[in-house]
């Protein structure tokens, strides 16, 4: 019985000890259900509410998440953190402007030279960035917000300066109108799916694996053949890629963009995001922008108050709950169901042992 | 000829606060390995701690003394309540600091208000030297942080708490294991590297106003100069600051005003390029075993 006990307790802590990535990748079919289920009922929101700053801040949170999943791709998987991303966002919403403008394109033929040039622009950064070590990266990435901000106020009547630039409507698709509340809300929806689909399929891949090795050990990846250097600048630039994306979605659903809209504070604040819900996790970049987003409405803060709560409930999660806020719950949650189980088990316990009595 | 020694006086005054914070940054850098972007909000609550006292009657020095004790004791609490958890995995110092910065902010908003915050000048007093004038103020600026920064340099070089240091920089573990109490050096470090961003803000503010949001645009210039200077070397940095200084201010003075922000980037991306370790060398941080 004693043996018994032990098998349950030795099983407990092996659950525990898996980590929590790994059990993310493990997910059977019932986990896409999940998902899946997840995805229709927030495609329901605009059908439930009428309240429209609600769906508005849905959908700036989903442009958001958009870029999170590039910035969990970089520093999740490979390790890099990058706090220039609302700028590389900048880019693609910029093109997406000056494309419409200058040459007449519309949302979907200017999206992917949009992505396209964000992600040229991440790899024009990370070739002298990434030579040396992560610091001056991160350091790279932060400076490059400041200098967008100014080249895009010095960028005469091209960029606009101070003011920015407007941009018309989503043309109508397919005979799909995106230019309601409830379309532009489907159409953030269908990118974040997206997006949130391409980092689980990257997690998943030989090139995930190739990039966790990248973040464990470099000289080890170096040492079996990977191209370190080029895969950093090449992460870099797949998560400029997203953060493209993002942006043109960004101008098409403000019709107006200025720089303040991209300098290093909003990158500060993408990067929180995901710090707040976890890298690693298919949901963590997902629920840190919830958490950031609507932190304020449910607590009913004024934004100073709010930007302080953030920042103390990050160096919080830092400290306490380094894998971020959803890796923190699932912890909890694990805890809870080991200790059910532990529960369960002495109850069993107790029942054979009274078997026992009685047999003897 | 006027010109340029007016620009060289205007640059070298900003160049000071720039290195102050600089220096500080790279201290920090050097023995813990942590990239402290909160550094930038220390400045500048030294420099509204001093128009706190300004505006409270009293003179610029107590004001300026002020600024240095309230900052040291907010970079010891920050050290003791948060960094040193932070040690052995310094990403997260850094991001600690992404969170400090917001917080710092906005509780001075909170506190006080976002408008901008200027003194009278500290002093008043301008030499006409030929055709060139001479704004006391900034020639205090420049003095006190040379010496400032000569004190430093001397400690560092000089005396067995220097000594120590360094060679908590070089390996902290084997220091350590010769007798070095490394977590008090680290406190240390904490405390002095903020008391020169306190006097750095203290400095800013007798020549600029500012805001509670100027912190973050001086910071990327401190990390501009100690990336350009080699980061984790304090002497690096100060090279480093007078030429970025310069640049900036003749940029300013010969009609490029609205660039001035742009060359420090410019600048970094182009010793990234040449000299990955910046102009004299830097160091790595330190090693992680853990």
């Amino acid at each position: 019985m004693s043996t018994r006990n032990q098998m349950a307790g030795h099983d407990v802590t092996s659950a525990e000890g898996r980590s929590s990535s790994e059990a993310n990748r493990s997910g059977g079919p019932e986990r896409w259900l999940v998902v899946v289920a997840m995805f229709v009922a927030l495609a329901a929101l605009p059908w439930l509410t009428t309240e429209t700053r609600l769906i508005s801040l849905a959908i700036t949170t989903g442009i958001n998440v958009i870029a999170l999943y590039g910035l969990a791709i970089l520093f999740g998987q490979a390790g890099i953190l990058s706090v220039g991303h609302a700028a590389l966002m900048g880019i693609g919403a910029y093109a997406a402007a000056i494309l419409a403008r200058d040459f007449g394109l519309g949302f979907w033929a200017a999206l992917p030279i949009c992505a396209f040039l964000s992600a040229a622009t991440a790899g024009l950064l990370g070739f002298p960035a990434l030579r040396v070590s992560g610091h001056h990266f991160v350091i790279l990435t932060f400076a490059f917000g400041q200098l967008l901000t100014i080249v895009l106020t010095n960028g005469g009547e091209f960029t606009g300066r101070a003011t920015g630039l407007d941009i018309g409507p989503i043309e109508t698709t397919f005979g799909l109108d995106f230019n309601s509340l409830a379309g532009m809300y489907l159409l953030t929806l269908a990118f974040v799916a997206i997006s949130m689909a391409a980092a689980h399929f990257i997690d998943i891949s030989a090139y995930g694996r190739t990039l966790r090795s990248i973040r464990e050990n470099p000289q080890l990846a170096a040492s079996v053949g990977i191209d370190v250097r080029f895969h950093k600048i090449g992460v870099f630039m797949v998560s400029g890629l997203f953060a493209g994306v993002s942006g043109v979605v960004l101008a098409y659903y403000f019709r107006h963009i200025s720089p303040s809209l991209f300098g290093a504070f909003p990158s500060v604040y993408l990067a929180m995001m995901v710090m707040l819900g976890g890298s690693r996790l298919l949901f963590g970049p997902l629920g840190g922008a919830i958490i950031v987003s609507f932190l304020p409405e449910i607590l009913d803060l004024d934004p100073v108050e709010a930007r302080i709560a953030y920042g103390a409930i990050l160096v919080g999660v830092i400290l306490i709950l380094p894998g971020g806020v959803i890796a923190g719950i699932g912890i909890i949650l694990r805890k809870l169901v080991a200790m059910a189980r532990r529960i369960r088990g002495l109850r069993f316990a107790s029942i054979e042992s009274e078997r026992n009595a009685e047999g003897g | 000829m006027e010109v340029f020694i007016q620009q060289i006086l205007n640059s070298l005054s900003i160049a000071s606060v720039i290195i102050l914070i600089a220096v500080g940054i790279t201290l920090i850098f050097g023995l813990t390995g942590i990239i402290n972007f909160a550094h930038g909000e220390l400045l500048m609550i030294g420099g509204i701690t001093t128009w706190v006292f300004v505006h409270n009657g009293f003179s610029f020095l107590i004001a300026l003394a002020a600024a240095i004790v309230v900052v040291g004791l907010i970079g010891f609490l920050l050290e003791r309540g948060i960094f040193r958890f932070t040690l052995d995995n310094p990403m997260n110092g850094f991001i600690v600091s992404l969170g400090l910065i917001v917080v710092l902010q906005h509780v001075v908003v909170l506190l006080f208000d976002p408008n901008q915050k200027a003194i009278p000048r500290p002093l008043t007093t301008v030499w006409d030297v030929g055709d060139i004038r001479v704004a006391a103020t900034r020639i205090m600026v420049i003095a006190v942080t040379a010496i400032v920064v000569a004190l430093t340099f001397y400690v560092i070089a000089r005396t067995r708490y220097g000594r120590a240091l360094r060679a908590s920089v070089a390996d902290r573990e084997t220091a350590y294991l010769m007798g070095i109490p490394v977590r008090r050096y680290v406190s240390a470090v904490f405390v002095v590297g903020s008391m020169l961003a306190g006097l750095g803000g203290a400095m800013l503010i007798a020549l600029f106003p500012i805001t509670p949001f100027t912190g973050s645009a001086i910071v990327i210039k401190g990390f501009a100069v100690a990336l350009i200077g080699g980061l984790g070397n304090p002497g690096g940095a100060v090279v480093a600051g007078v030429v970025l200084g310069l640049v900036e201010g003749f940029s300013a003075g010969y009609g490029f005003s609205e660039w001035t922000d742009a060359y420090s980037f410019a600048l970094m991306i182009l010793i990234l390029l040449v000299r990955p370790h910046g102009l004299l060398g830097g160091t790595e941080g330190p090693r992680v075993n853990s």
